[in-house]
């Protein structure tokens, strides 16, 4: 024989160990299993780097990226031709706020086409003779028409649409206002002079002066009616309304009471209407009174009285209203837990299914080691790969930027027990996937699962509440909400994402001991 | 001197479909000698290995293993055998020696312990210059025989080994079974399951298999006999004209079991003796009396027929028995004083 024989080392002494001897194989077969993923993960050097690099080259390629939340929604403004050049010009810069207006102009039935082809987003009509509408209390209707088939977008649109049509408002109500004001000034003046005629009535004036004073009296009354019409609605204003009532009712009065002095006037005894007389000159003040009052107030007071100050308390002391996080920022702790979850469900899902399908449950079985031991070999050997990856990420992401606020120890602990309940759903995964391309379609599954309610891109608050046990199902529901709390806020997160981890952590441990053992005695 | 047994099975029965499993299955295979499983595929080598390491439960029968049942071993059990599994469950990512540690370590070896017997294993099979290249730069072989080091890293009593030799070359199958000899020799027992009839000869004991039952066991020469009926003895005459004279004569020797042409030959006989070494010299006086047949043999041998051709027997043998009837399928503590 060319080979040499080994030495026969000393017979097993085939009694049952020692207590203390039984806890150290115990270990020594755990770590076996430890040790062996974790030298099968070292000799993949790209999946290491892909894990690392992979989520920080998209979150920087996201930071540059991104400019604006807001969809960019190409608009064809189709415009009355009876619409004054400030009027349109004031429209235009208006909607040009939130909409991208076309240089092409577009009659109705073409910009439907081209929203038909998606040449457009959106279309807006705006109807002939604004003003108009408006002194006749009617309501003008903007026509905005969209072609969107992504709800969001279509959101965005109605929202937009709905924002501009107040500024509109806004801008044409304070326009007519200061119109109003304008023309009260020139009626504060005439009724001025309109009082003192009054007072020479009450004196001894002659015919001929008494006819002069009614028709000055009479344009005065024509002046009162043609500014009654400028007054906005008072239904239109959001405050200050009863101020232009006041000015409406007053004109009123004063209307009716130039009405008796003229026929005071038309009987020629001015004797008998005296009173008339006072109590037209009584009426003329007060409109003048009401009429100080309302061109006191600011347009822009009248249209929209109550105003808006923001301020975010995170920055309130460096005297900044603004403080939330650039998105890159805001996305970092989403991704980190991403990553987490992902590479815990895609490593457990092919833990076993791979062991299971080359045969080597078998040989397990046959050795004295336990499935216990290989669970929490695997689990021990996952987590300490993936809590050196995302270290790794998070110490990148301070780089980029990302601050880590809170207590890293939390952050620490945070991350491990992410990691153990992703693993437990990875390693479920894989007892019930019958092979590797079935563990990997069911990881996907998860991760589209947690794009989707993790509360990563669309707020938890969005869905029903039958959808909450969903939620709370994926670990990476509560690692985002852990981590944005840990790493943006500096606080510790709440009780219940702990509670739900650890919840999701022992009983997917749990379901898997369970189910690998009867497949282990089925190997 | 008398052998315990290592593994005694008792009418041991597992159905899986209607012809499928193993059926009525009774053998033992004593301490320190091979016991080689032949037949072909599907025939239930790998149910009947899996039968005795506890990974499956007989619907029927008993069968123990190191003297005690199977489904209950505990780990002091376990650690005394070892296994080679059909193919190869290997880490193709973790080097040879990671491999052999990692199994090792299942037994619970500790590293200093590891380090020494890999040493000696790794020179045993001739890999210790492949010691750091990853599994899945081995070849078929290499693969085979770090199979074999993962299995006795932790120095098993009794070693199964589910077709070890399949797939490689002659040559290395050669050397496999210079391994499991010396570790017979060391006073291991050893199981071994292979589809290769001519490996027979390398067991201590036999068992033919198909289609779940074991039509025979016994060592590779009782066997031939039970297959031949006896030892064939090959004469060529000196006159193919002496032919029929000579068969005549045998025929009436009350020693000679059978006579037979030899095909394709018009002056050559088999003929069928209880031990072909010591009846060459007989069958030559009684043809060679010049007061009797006088007939002038050119040559007289033993005839040496292949183990495929035994096989092949005994399968026939079997075909040809009512379905009732089983082979005599134990080593008896007496066949192997």
């Amino acid at each position: 024989m060319d080979s040499t024989s080994p030495v026969r080392p000393t017979q097993h002494s085939h009694t049952t160990p020692h207590p203390s001897d039984a806890v150290v194989l115990w270990l020594i077969r755990t770590r076996a299993y430890f040790l062996k993923e974790i030298r099968e993960i070292r000799r993949q050097p790209l999946l290491i780097i892909s894990l690392i690099a992979g989520p920080l080259l998209v979150l920087v390629l996201f930071g540059i990226g991104f400019v604006n939340s807001n969809p960019v929604l190409r608009t064809a403004l189709i415009l009355p031709d009876d619409l004054p050049d400030d009027v349109r010009t004031r429209l235009v810069s208006l909607i040009s706020l939130n909409f991208q207006i076309t240089d092409r102009a577009y009659t109705l039935s073409e910009a439907r086409i081209a929203l038909e082809q998606g040449d457009l987003d959106v279309v807006q009509v705006i109807p002939a003779d604004i003003s108009g509408q408006l002194q006749r209390s009617e309501h003008p209707t903007i026509l905005v028409y969209s072609n969107a088939i992504n709800p969001l977008v279509e959101g965005w649109v109605q929202y937009l649409a709905y924002a501009q049509v107040n500024e509109i408002n806004k801008a044409l109500l304070t326009e007519q206002t200061r119109l109003a004001q304008q023309q009260a000034r020139e009626v504060g003046v005439r009724i001025a002079l309109g009082a003192n005629r009054l007072t020479e009535l009450e004196r001894e004036v002659s015919r001929a002066e008494q006819e002069t004073i009614r028709q000055e009296l009479r344009a005065l009354r024509a002046f009162l009616v043609q500014f009654r019409a400028t007054i906005p609605p008072e239904n239109l204003f959001a405050g200050r309304s009863e101020d232009i009532e006041q000015v409406r009712l007053r004109t009123d009065d004063a209307i009716r009471a130039l009405d008796d002095v003229d026929a005071v006037l038309a009987s020629g005894d001015i004797e008998k209407g005296l009173k008339e007389l006072r109590d037209s000159k009584e009426l003329l003040t007060l409109l003048d009174q009401q009429i100080a009052i309302f061109i006191s107030i600011a347009p822009e007071t009248i249209v929209s009285p109550v105003q808006q100050r923001y301020q975010n308390i995170r920055t309130e002391a460096s005297g900044e209203a603004s403080g939330a996080y650039p998105a890159v920022v805001y996305y970092a702790p989403g991704v980190l837990a991403l990553l987490v979850q992902h590479t815990a469900v895609s490593l457990g899902a092919l833990a076993l299914v791979r062991e299971r399908m080359m045969g080597a449950f078998e040989l397990f079985r046959v050795s004295p080691a336990n499935m216990v031991q290989l669970l929490i070999g695997k689990y021990l050997g996952y987590t300490v790969f993936i809590a050196l990856a995302s270290v790794a990420l998070a110490a990148a992401m301070r780089l980029l930027g990302v601050p880590l606020l809170g207590n890293w120890f939390l952050f620490v602990i945070l991350l491990l027990l992410l990691t153990v309940a992703s693993l437990g759903v990875g390693f479920l995964i894989s007892t019930v996937a019958g092979s590797d391309s079935q563990a990997i379609q069911f990881a996907m599954i998860s991760l589209l699962l947690s794009i989707f309610f993790s509360g990563f891109f669309i707020s938890r608050d969005s869905f029903a509440a039958w959808v909450a046990p969903i939620i709370a199902l994926l670990p990476m529901s509560h690692g985002v909400e852990g981590f944005q709390d840990v790493m943006l806020r500096g606080i510790p997160p709440d009780p219940e994402v702990w509670i739900e981890l650890g919840i999701i952590a022992a009983a997917t441990f749990g379901l898997v001991t369970f189910l690998t053992q009867r497949q282990f005695r089925r190997a | 001197m008398i052998r315990a047994n290592a593994i005694e099975a008792t009418n041991v029965s597992l159905v899986f479909g209607e012809h499928a499993g193993v059926f009525d299955q009774t053998y033992c295979v004593p301490e320190g000698t091979i016991l080689g499983l032949i037949g072909p595929s599907g025939c239930g080598k790998t149910t009947t290995v899996r039968l005795a390491l506890g990974l499956y439960r007989p619907q029927k029968g008993a069968i123990r293993v190191l003297g005690a049942d199977p489904a209950t071993f505990r780990a002091e059990h376990r650690a005394r055998i070892g296994y080679i599994p059909q193919q190869f469950v290997l880490y193709p990512n973790l080097s040879v020696a990671e491999n052999a540690e990692f199994i090792a370590s299942l037994y619970g070896m500790r590293r200093r312990q590891i380090h020494r017997r890999l040493d000696e294993l790794l020179e045993f099979v001739d890999l210790a210059a492949a010691r750091n290249r990853l599994g899945r730069q081995l070849s078929g072989g290499m693969q085979r025989r770090l199979m074999l080091v993962g299995a006795l890293m932790h120095n098993p009593d009794l070693l199964f080994a589910d077709e070890p030799t399949a797939g490689i070359d002659p040559v290395l199958r050669g050397r496999f079974w210079e391994y499991f000899r010396t570790l017979r020799d060391e006073g291991r027992t050893l199981l071994i399951t292979t589809q290769i009839v001519s490996e027979a000869m390398y067991c201590d004991y036999v068992a033919v298999m198909r289609q779940g039952r074991l039509l025979a066991i016994d060592t590779p020469q009782n066997l031939k006999r039970r297959a031949l009926g006896g030892e064939i003895i090959h004469l060529t005459l000196a006159n193919p004209a002496n032919l029929a004279k000579a068969i005549g004569a045998l025929r009436r020797y009350p020693h000679v079991k059978e006579v037979r042409y030899a095909p394709e030959s018009d002056r050559e006989l088999y003929v069928t003796v209880d031990d072909a070494g010591d009846w060459i010299p007989e069958v030559l006086n009684v043809l060679e009396d010049p007061q009797g047949p006088n007939i002038v043999v050119e040559s007289a041998e033993e005839l040496a027929l292949t183990f495929d051709d035994v096989f092949i027997r005994i399968i026939r043998q079997w075909e040809a028995q009512p379905e009732d009837q089983t082979a005599d399928a134990i080593i008896g503590r007496e066949q192997h004083g």
